[in-house]
Parts: C-alpha cells; sequence; structure tokens
C-alpha cells in the first residue's frame, strides 16, 4: 500500500469521524472496493482519464446514490474525481484498519465460495479472535475461485481453508 | 593700442625736435646757403662790381684824362678786394653745395612734417582709430561670435551624438531583451510541447497497459473459468461430493471455522 493510499485513508476516517458514522463508511468503502475488484469495465472506466472527471463522478452517484451514505459518496466521487480510482481498494482497505484500530480491533478479510450466515460469521470472528489473540472483525468477501472453504486473512497473515488450496496442496503432492 | 600709438608718437616728436635743434645748431641747408650765397653775389655784383666797373672805368677815363697815382692805387686796391670778394664767395658758395647732413632734413621741414604728423595723427585718432577699433570690434565680436556658435554647435552636436549614442544604447538593449524573450518563449514552447508529448505519450501507454492488463485479465479471466471447470472436477472427484450443493459448502465453512478454533489451518 502505498503512502498516498494511507494519505487518503487518513483523510477518509477524518471525515467519516467528523461525520460520526466511521464504521459504516468504512464498511461501505469495503463493500464498493470488492465491486470494484469484481468489475474490470467498472474498475477501468473510473479509471480511464479520457473519460471527464464529471462524467465518472456521475457514474460513482449512479452506482452510490440512495444505496450509500452520503459520506461514502461523497469520498468516492472525490477520490474518483482526482484520478485515484486505482488507488481506491488501497484506500478502503486501510480506512477499514484505521476504523479497527480506532475500536481496538483487527480486521480480517474473509473470501467464501458462498455468503457466510451470521451465525457462520459470529463463530468465524469468535475463531480468528482467539486464534490471533485479539479481537478480529470479518469483512467477508464471496470469491467463487476458492471453490470452496473459506479464505482469512489478517494483516500479512493468511489461514486459508479452501478448496483450491487444497488442490494445490494435492498438486504439489503428485 | 590707443597707447602704443601715442607713445609712437611722442617717440616720433622727440626724435624730430632733436634732429631739428641739432641741424638749427650745424647751420643751414644746401638750398638756403646757395640762396644766402646767390642773393650775396647778386649784390655784389649789383653794387660791387658796378662800382668796380665805375671805378675801373674812372682809371680808364683817368689815364685818358690824366688820373693821379692816388687813383689808380685806390682803382687797384678797389679790384683786389673785388677778386678776393669773388674768390671768397666761390670758395662760399663751394661750400653751399656740400650738406652738412645728408640725412637730416631742414628744420622746416622738420616743423612741417611734425605738424601734418600731428594733424594726421589727431586726425587718424579722432576719426580713424576709433572706426579701426570699432571695425576690430566687430571683427573680433564676430569671430567670437563665430566661435561661441562653433561651441553651441559642437555642443548640440555632441549632445545629439549623446542622445543618439543613448538611444543606440536603449535600442540595443531592447532588441536583447525581446531576443531573450523570444528564446525564453521558444524554451517556454518547446518545454511545453515537450511536456504535452511526453503526457501524450504516457497516457497512450497507460491506455495500452491499461488495454494489455484487460486482456490479460480477460483471458485470465477465460482460462480461469475454464480452469475452474477442470479443477472443479477435480475437486469434486477429491470430495467425492459436489461443490454446487450449498450443505457442502456450509460444512466447508464450518469445517474451516472448527479448525481455525482448533488452531489449525
Amino acid at each position: 500500500m502505498t503512502d498516498r493510499s494511507v494519505s487518503y485513508a487518513d483523510a477518509v476516517a477524518a471525515v467519516a469521524r467528523a461525520e460520526g458514522n466511521l464504521d459504516a463508511v468504512s464498511d461501505e468503502l469495503f463493500r464498493v472496493a470488492r465491486a470494484l475488484e469484481g468489475s474490470d469495465e467498472l474498475r477501468m472506466t473510473l479509471s480511464d482519464r479520457q473519460v471527464p472527471a464529471a462524467r465518472r463522478q456521475q457514474i460513482v452517484e449512479d452506482l452510490l446514490g440512495g444505496q450509500a451514505l452520503e459520506t461514502t459518496t461523497a469520498v468516492v466521487s472525490m477520490i474518483v474525481a482526482a484520478g485515484r480510482s486505482s488507488d481506491l481498494i488501497g484506500i478502503a482497505r486501510e480506512a477499514v484498519e484505521i476504523n479497527a484500530r480506532d475500536r481496538g480491533r483487527s480486521v480480517a478479510e474473509v473470501r467464501s465460495a458462498v455468503a457466510l450466515t451470521g451465525d457462520q460469521a459470529e463463530r468465524l470472528s469468535a475463531a480468528l479472535s482467539a486464534a490471533t489473540g485479539h479481537q478480529v472483525d470479518i469483512k467477508v468477501v464471496v470469491d467463487p475461485s476458492i471453490m470452496g472453504g473459506v479464505v482469512a486473512t489478517i494483516g500479512d497473515e493468511v489461514i486459508d481453508g479452501s478448496v483450491r488450496h487444497r488442490l494445490s496442496q494435492l498438486r504439489d503432492t503428485f | 593700442m590707443s597707447r602704443r600709438l601715442w607713445a609712437a608718437a611722442a617717440v616720433v616728436v622727440a626724435a624730430v625736435a632733436l634732429s631739428a635743434s641739432a641741424a638749427s645748431a650745424a647751420g643751414e641747408t644746401v638750398g638756403s646757403c646757395i640762396f644766402d650765397e646767390t642773393t650775396t653775389v647778386k649784390k655784389l655784383v649789383d653794387v660791387d662790381f658796378k662800382e668796380v666797373e665805375r671805378i675801373k672805368n674812372d682809371i680808364e677815363a683817368g689815364e685818358a684824362k690824366g688820373a693821379s697815382d692816388r687813383e689808380k692805387e685806390e682803382a687797384k686796391k678797389a679790384k683786389e678786394e673785388k677778386d678776393e670778394l669773388v674768390e671768397k664767395y666761390e670758395t662760399d658758395l663751394e661750400g653751399c653745395v656740400e650738406a652738412p647732413n645728408p640725412i637730416r632734413p631742414e628744420t622746416t621741414e622738420i616743423i612741417w612734417g611734425g605738424l601734418a604728423f600731428l594733424v594726421l595723427l589727431a586726425l587718424m585718432t579722432w576719426k580713424l582709430f576709433p572706426r579701426v577699433k570699432d571695425l576690430m570690434e566687430q571683427r573680433t565680436q564676430r569671430i567670437q561670435d563665430a566661435i561661441d556658435d562653433a561651441d553651441r554647435q559642437r555642443a548640440e552636436a555632441a549632445e545629439v551624438k549623446a542622445n543618439y549614442e543613448a538611444e543606440l544604447a536603449d535600442a540595443k538593449a531592447e532588441a536583447a531583451r525581446i531576443v531573450d524573450e523570444a528564446r525564453e518563449q521558444a524554451g517556454a514552447v518547446r518545454a511545453d510541447l515537450q511536456a504535452r508529448a511526453e503526457a501524450d505519450i504516457a497516457d497512450m501507454r497507460e491506455r495500452a497497459a491499461a488495454d494489455v492488463e484487460a486482456s490479460k485479465r480477460q483471458a485470465i479471466a477465460d482460462l480461469q473459468s475454464e480452469v475452474s471447470d477442470i479443477a472443479l472436477g477435480a475437486a469434486e472427484a477429491v470430495l467425492g461430493r459436489s461443490l454446487e450443493d450449498p450443505e457442502v459448502q456450509r460444512q466447508l465453512v464450518d469445517d474451516y471455522i472448527a479448525s481455525v478454533g482448533a488452531g489449525q489451518d
């Protein structure tokens, strides 16, 4: 993650704190980042400098308007207008980390082939907290590419229980 | 000027006076001497010679009549005196031929010359010298005016030259400034064009890289799809059950949670 992304994340967090909704804003930013990861066309469009900034902001307004907080929409629009769309994923990740640190917790990015139920999410959070020794918030990403199971990333630590990983281990075995 | 003229006139008058005094002291001039001697000779001729002639005639008449010896003696004596006078006057007349001083003029000439000189000097002093002085002063003034005019024209020419040189220097400085500005503007335009070209190249590269990245992602996605199908089949074979079954997926998640809770990967 670049220093620029960290700086942007600090600024976004400061704005969200001022608005009193850092938790929600960081969560929505995380979702926007996931959407960008899942759509090459959207990511390229928002990153294309040939597209006027006003047009890119309008796309953001169309996507988030009424579905996200005004603060989230505003900061995403600002980042896109500044031509930093490619940094939006890193900014969102850092904003989530900042929010967790504010609450004395860590963030685990959890990838699953299917959506987790609430019970599963609670139990997974508790299990990760017990495994790491400190409170962990999970951010679930549905990623069919892992085929099955879960991949949890906490900072630099990765706990991979996916079917894809097992197949890889099996392939390495052979 | 006037003082020197008057001094020269005084010197001339003094010299003439001294010469006149010397001439008077030395005697008469040739002309006056001849005149005097001629007058004397004429008188002698008119008087003495007539007396001598009378005596001679008396002697001759006496001889004819029988003059006495005393009368003869007197006649002879008168003739001898007459001869002596004639000789004396001839000697004096010859002496008149030689002037006492060939350089020194006669006193009257000196006097008249001096008077004429003084009159002429007075006339010149009265009339001519002031006019000559005025003419000289006018000429001097014209020359001075010409010199002043020349100086003024020279000063004006120097001023014009200085102005011209200043204007020339200003023009050179202005030309240098224009050249510098043109050079700076050319440099700025060149830098701007270069920056634009570099920006265009960067955009083109970025778009090309984005296109390549998109193509790569698309290819990867396509490949992943195919690989996923193959891997899915393999996984299904390994796991012995279908990954499309939600229950299976739930079980896999639960197994993962359990393994994390147990401290396993």
